[in-house]
């Protein structure tokens, strides 16, 4: 493979980072304060907790699923920990550590759920996690009528303090991009992410080849179990608060930040690094809508088309990509039948 | 009647480095029954694939009715009335009986779906040919052969075609199927349709066709009436005789009282195969041989811990063991090298090393972090290995011709050393040179490090490296061959089922 054909397919997949530039740049030339430090790591805070759902929604595509409930737990975690700590167990569970804790372990839990039903008792992905997310936000809707207000600082820290230190950068960011990093480094360089993209890829020729893809599928439901979690916590941080409206509507985006990253909608494809982008370039999207006084209600028609573009994109990218080893196929042909013929000039 | 229903003249079908098809002729004449029979690879699926409109001919002309065409696209040759029963079912599982016998054709009443008229010729179709089967259920609910003979119904008697393609349509039937199929095929032939038939099983083919055409190696050898042949004139023309090939093996037979690597004993799968006895060696290569439907893939998937066995016993070297899934088959060193290349074995967004390395994986890390470097090294060597012809271990699967990607699939189990290879098919589906360069790479490398038990939809590739053969039928080992005794007619008889006395002590012999 060529050293040009390489760098076109690497700049492909990574076609994400490419836009995202490219967007950046034309909100910096039109927008004024759009790119100044408050602006931009105002963007990046905001991205914060979608990106832990694009996160979590990538990691599930990946296996070949996808999981409606995402949102729900982002909801549903923190709301029952909260409770738990304030309302029913205070002298138990009152720490605000036991509380992180146990909003991790209710996320993973749930996620736990949803994988066994799919993966051992055969459930479709989409009805089983669309179930769930119902019957969570109806719980979620009487157990918390009216919101839950302050809460710990140390529960709040991750989602609401800034780090001085970090010329005041929320400390939202920091995780977040720990977080990710984390998930680069076991996509690409564990034996699990191998097993588990190659799960995602082709389930039936993985379980040949002797992987666990019952277990592969069961663990990422867990992982985008605790990551909405994890994102529930940013949001009640944020607000200081827990209520039943936290998230709503958010899973259907997640959709279009994985795909606009790169992940693949039937499985085996998708990285971190790729997710990022797309997580930032819709925060840097809405952002820029806001700056330039686009109605709220207007956004979500925005972001829609936005989602339509994510989709777009994919087949384009899937389109350019052939047609680029394509060419290269019929140059090589091409150079191998002139060699050939010089050699029979030279023979003859 | 004026001429043939169906006419095939100088068809040629060339592939990049085959030719599948030279020169065939073939018709079909209405109110006949046109067999045709040839080994696999012999180019019967080729000319199917013709006839059916999914594979354009190189070079010649058919004509169907008076009317002549280059090439049928699907659409086409169901409009001049061909119709084909394919090998692999193609029914709606979800829909009842009735819906799938009429499905194309529902709304013979119009827009609105008249049920109770749809469900009332359903019956009389049924009950006419003797099919006792409700038409208010789903298909789902019906076995294998009662499924197949509802899509045999469906070309043969809705579509009404002018010409009827059989391709090893009687398989998965029963044995009181395929009298229904019997049948259907004589009430065809009296209403004048043409009807050809293709098959493995000789004694069938004697049994209802009135004509029959063999292929050997994309040529037609013969055309004959079903009058002047016998099963033994009919297999030697199938199998050929007095031609010399060059052997992949090289070398003499591995020297005896080699070490036991694996025993199985009295392996069975309730309805699929029975009491299973075999033992492998070191060295060996053990060739199992049987029509489709046999049990043959069942059994390796067996021993592979795929799809586990009901009963039996397997040492692996003289330790009892019970692989209930691959990862545990794996682990103890059996490696199975799945039938169906893509859709069990493949990985298509992955490059070709991470395919290489998918099974040996967790030898190149430490702490559960991977070595990309040490995995290349072992890709890079893989691939010079098994001659892959590719530009890079880099480039993904998709772009690979079958015989690389097979060579893939084989490197990948190879990566793993295991101690027992099971080869389902390797050679299926790859063009001469790469059919070639694997059963050398079985015979050589494989071979020298581990016991490999193998099947293939051609004998000679079977006779050509194996140092024993078990002869499958019916799920039953009906004889072992060893080397010196190889015989390809012989194993054809026996996969066959002619003159075999069978373990019941009585003979399964047919007559005609």
């Amino acid at each position: 493979m060529s050293g040009s054909l390489r760098l076109e397919l690497a700049l492909l997949d990574n076609i994400i980072w490419l836009m995202l530039a490219a967007f950046f740049a034309l909100c910096a030339l039109t927008i004024p304060n759009f790119a100044s430090w408050n602006n931009l790591v105002n963007i990046l805070y905001h991205t914060t907790i979608m990106s832990m759902l694009v996160l979590a929604q990538g990691f599930v595509l990946m296996s070949g699923h996808l999981d409606l409930s995402i949102d729900a737990i982002l909801a549903f975690a923190p709301g029952v920990a909260i409770l738990a700590a304030v309302k029913w167990f205070p002298g138990v569970l009152g720490n605000p550590w036991i509380a992180i804790a146990l909003t991790l372990a209710i996320g993973a839990l749930l996620g736990l759920f949803n994988g066994v039903c799919i993966a051992s008792l055969g459930m479709n992905a989409f009805m089983q996690t669309l179930s769930v997310s119902i019957i969570l936000r109806g719980l979620i809707l009487f157990l918390i009528p009216l919101s839950i207000f302050p809460l710990d600082p140390v529960y709040s820290f991750i989602g609401k303090s800034r780090i001085t230190v970090l010329g005041n950068l929320p400390a939202a960011i920091p995780v977040t991009f720990f977080i990710y990093f984390f998930f680069h480094i076991l996509l690409k360089y564990t034996v699990f992410g191998r097993n588990y993209l190659a799960t995602g890829g082709n389930p039936r020729a993985s379980f040949v080849a002797g992987i666990n893809t019952r277990r592969m599928i069961i663990l990422g439901f867990v992982t985008a179990g605790v990551l909405s979690a994890v994102a529930g916590m940013l949001t009640a941080g944020r607000q200081d608060s827990v209520s039943n409206t936290m998230g709503s509507g958010m899973t259907l985006l997640a959709f279009a930040g994985a795909l606009l990253g790169g992940t693949s909608m039937s499985g085996g494809k998708g990285s971190a690094f790729g997710m990022l982008g797309g997580a930032i370039l819709l925060g840097m999207f809405s952002n820029a809508l806001n700056l330039l006084g686009v109605k709220v209600t207007l956004i979500h028609a925005a972001q829609g088309t936005l989602i339509f573009l994510a989709i777009l994109v994919d087949r384009f990218r899937a389109a350019l990509r052939s047609s680029i080893l394509r060419k290269d196929q019929l140059r090589r042909l091409h150079h191998h039948s002139v060699h050939e013929q010089a050699e029979k000039v030279i023979s003859s | 009647m004026t001429g043939p229903a169906l006419l095939l003249e100088g068809i040629t079908k060339i592939y990049p480095g085959t030719v599948a098809l030279e020169n065939v002729h073939f018709e079909a004449l209405p109110g006949e029954v046109h067999g045709l029979i040839g080994k696999n690879g012999a180019g019967k699926t080729t000319l199917v694939g013709i006839l059916a409109g999914l594979i354009e001919p190189t070079e010649g002309r058919i004509t169907i009715g008076g009317k002549v065409f280059s090439s049928l696209s699907r659409a086409r040759a169901k409009k001049e009335g061909v119709a084909i029963v394919p090998q692999e079912p193609e029914i709606i599982l979800d829909l009842s009986v009735a819906e799938n016998l009429f499905l194309g054709d529902l709304g013979s009443a119009g827009a609105i779906v008249d049920w109770r008229k749809l469900r009332k010729n359903a019956e009389s179709i049924l009950s006419m040919y003797g099919l006792d089967i409700g038409v208010d259920l789903q298909a789902r609910d019906l076995s294998l052969s009662e499924r197949q003979l509802l899509l045999i119904l469906k070309a043969c008697v809705v579509e009404d075609a002018r010409v009827i393609i059989l391709d090893e349509s009687s398989a998965p039937l029963s044995g009181k199927d395929v009298q229904i199929l019997r049948r259907i095929v004589e009430g065809l032939k009296a209403s004048g349709k043409a009807i050809v038939y293709i098959s493995h099983n000789i004694d069938e083919l004697l049994g209802i066709c009135d004509r029959l055409t063999v292929l050997r190696d994309g040529r037609v050898i013969a055309e004959r009436e079903r009058l002047g042949l016998d099963h033994q004139s009919l297999s030697e023309l199938v199998i050929g005789e007095g031609f010399s090939r060059s052997s992949a093996r090289s070398g003499s037979l591995p020297p005896a009282g080699r070490e036991e690597f694996l025993r199985v004993e009295g392996l069975s799968r309730w309805g699929v195969f029975e009491d299973i006895s075999f033992s492998l060696h070191r060295g060996e290569i053990l060739g199992i041989a049987g029509l489709r439907g046999s049990g043959r893939t069942e059994i390796l998937k067996a021993l592979a811990g795929i799809e586990p066995a009901d009963e039996g016993t397997l040492f692996l070297r003289g330790q009892p063991i019970r692989p209930r899934t691959p990862g545990s088959a794996l682990s103890r060193g059996i490696a199975y090298l799945p039938e169906e290349r893509d859709a069990e074995g493949l990985l298509r967004f992955f490059s070709i090393r991470d395919n290489l390395v998918l099974n040996s994986i967790d030898k190149f890390s430490k702490w559960g972090f991977l070595s990309w470097e040490k995995c290349s090294r072992l890709a890079s060597e893989i691939f010079r290995e098994v001659q892959l012809k590719a530009f890079s271990i880099h480039q993904d699967v998709d772009e690979l011709s079958g015989g690389n990607r097979q060579k893939v699939v084989i490197g990948r189990i190879m990566a793993n050393s295991p101690d027992v290879y099971l080869l389902d098919e390797p050679t299926r589906g790859v063009d001469i040179g790469a059919k070639q360069a694997i059963l050398s790479i079985i015979c050589g490398r494989i071979r020298s490090r581990s016991g490999v038990i193998i099947t293939s939809p051609g004998l000679d590739d079977l006779v050509d490296v194996c140092d024993r053969i078990l002869v499958l039928r019916n799920g039953l080992v009906v004889r072992e061959y060893a080397r010196y005794q190889f015989d390809e007619k012989k194993i054809f008889l026996d996969m066959q089922g002619f003159g075999i006395r069978n373990r019941r002590g009585g003979t399964e012999c047919q007559a005609v």
